[in-house]
């Protein structure tokens, strides 16, 4: 499968999917106007290829700033998928990169990493940049 | 007179410790320029970072709601692509606690279900309010929604001081519906 590089805008992550080397970003803010539009095809793509994988090596990078709640629901079926590959017999890891002082992505963090029963996950807290 | 028409106005704004205004047809683009100013304004006055990000989600919550749902606009009839939606929105402070107000018309069948929903949310600790915003994440999307339908839950877990809504009768089928997030 072909490569995924989106650009940022103001309102929408950088989206770089590497489907060679299974590693997969989302980096930036996250509100745009439809989230089915902006996110449908990208997560269609990674959806199929993780379905036809076995045994692989899988890091999923989330490294938001802000998303609203609309994103939120794309992000919480990711986690799902991500969870279903790990099922599957992938070694997937899911890390969730936030500003150290960001109360409430690290809260975020927590509680979609809390629901995951097969995938590795891990928070990074960085410093204010 | 005009400027000191203007200048009255402006005053009682002011004097309301109102930070932004807007009243009109809310479009994605106006969400996107009032938000940029609204970072930059608490960024410059070197607002505590987590009370910004937390006003700013409820702004967003708040603008997207008006744009989805108000019942007020141009063209909102069959859902076209053109269409435009009428809200009001205020971001001030009473002292240093910020608030969100945002209102819009309302179709009054709607006012039921809203009251049910906000009431509801209202009552929960935030432990029971993350429950629910991740029950929702996971749920269907409720009928007649077009966005996750998570947006009040996300600002009654973002207004840290709560939140007030009210509702009054315009006419046979429109209620104002205004909500007030205490950030």
């Amino acid at each position: 499968m072909e490569n995924i590089n989106i650009e940022a805008t103001e309102r929408s992550p950088e989206i770089h999917f590497d489907f060679g080397s299974n590693t997969f970003a989302l980096k930036g803010e996250s509100y745009p106007e439809d989230v089915s539009t902006f996110f449908g095809p990208v997560i269609g793509a990674l959806e199929e290829h993780l379905s036809g994988l076995n045994g692989a090596s899988v890091t999923f990078t989330f490294d938001l700033i802000y998303f609203n709640s609309s994103t939120a629901k794309v992000l919480m079926g990711l986690f799902d998928t991500l969870d279903e590959a790990a099922e599957n017999g992938n070694d997937v890891s899911i890390i969730w990169s936030y500003e150290e002082d960001d109360d409430n992505m690290e809260e975020l963090g927590e509680e979609f990493g809390e629901d995951l029963e097969h995938a590795k996950f891990e928070m990074k807290a960085y410093a204010k940049k | 007179m005009l400027a000191k028409d203007m200048f009255e106005l402006r005053g009682r704004l002011e004097n309301e410790g109102i930070i932004f205004c807007y009243s009109g047809y809310v479009t994605e683009e106006i969400l996107t320029g009032i938000g940029n100013s609204i970072r930059k304004k608490l960024e410059l006055d070197n607002t505590d970072r987590n009370i910004g990000r937390r006003l700013f989600s409820i702004f967003v919550e708040q603008m997207q709601n008006v744009i989805r749902y108000s019942a007020e606009g141009l063209n909102t009839d069959d859902d076209q692509k053109d269409e435009l939606r009428f809200g009001l929105l205020l971001v001030g402070a009473d002292n240093d606690d910020f608030y969100v107000s945002c209102a819009n018309k309302i179709r009054k069948h709607d006012v039921v279900r809203l009251t049910e929903q906000l009431e509801h949310i209202k009552g929960l600790d935030r432990e029971d309010l993350m429950k629910l915003y991740k029950m929702t994440l996971k749920g269907e999307t409720p009928v007649g929604s077009k966005g996750a339908g998570v947006g009040f839950i996300d600002i009654a877990r973002q207004a840290k001081r709560g939140f007030d809504f009210h509702f009054m009768d315009l006419d046979d089928t429109h209620s104002f519906f205004c909500l007030k997030a205490h950030v």
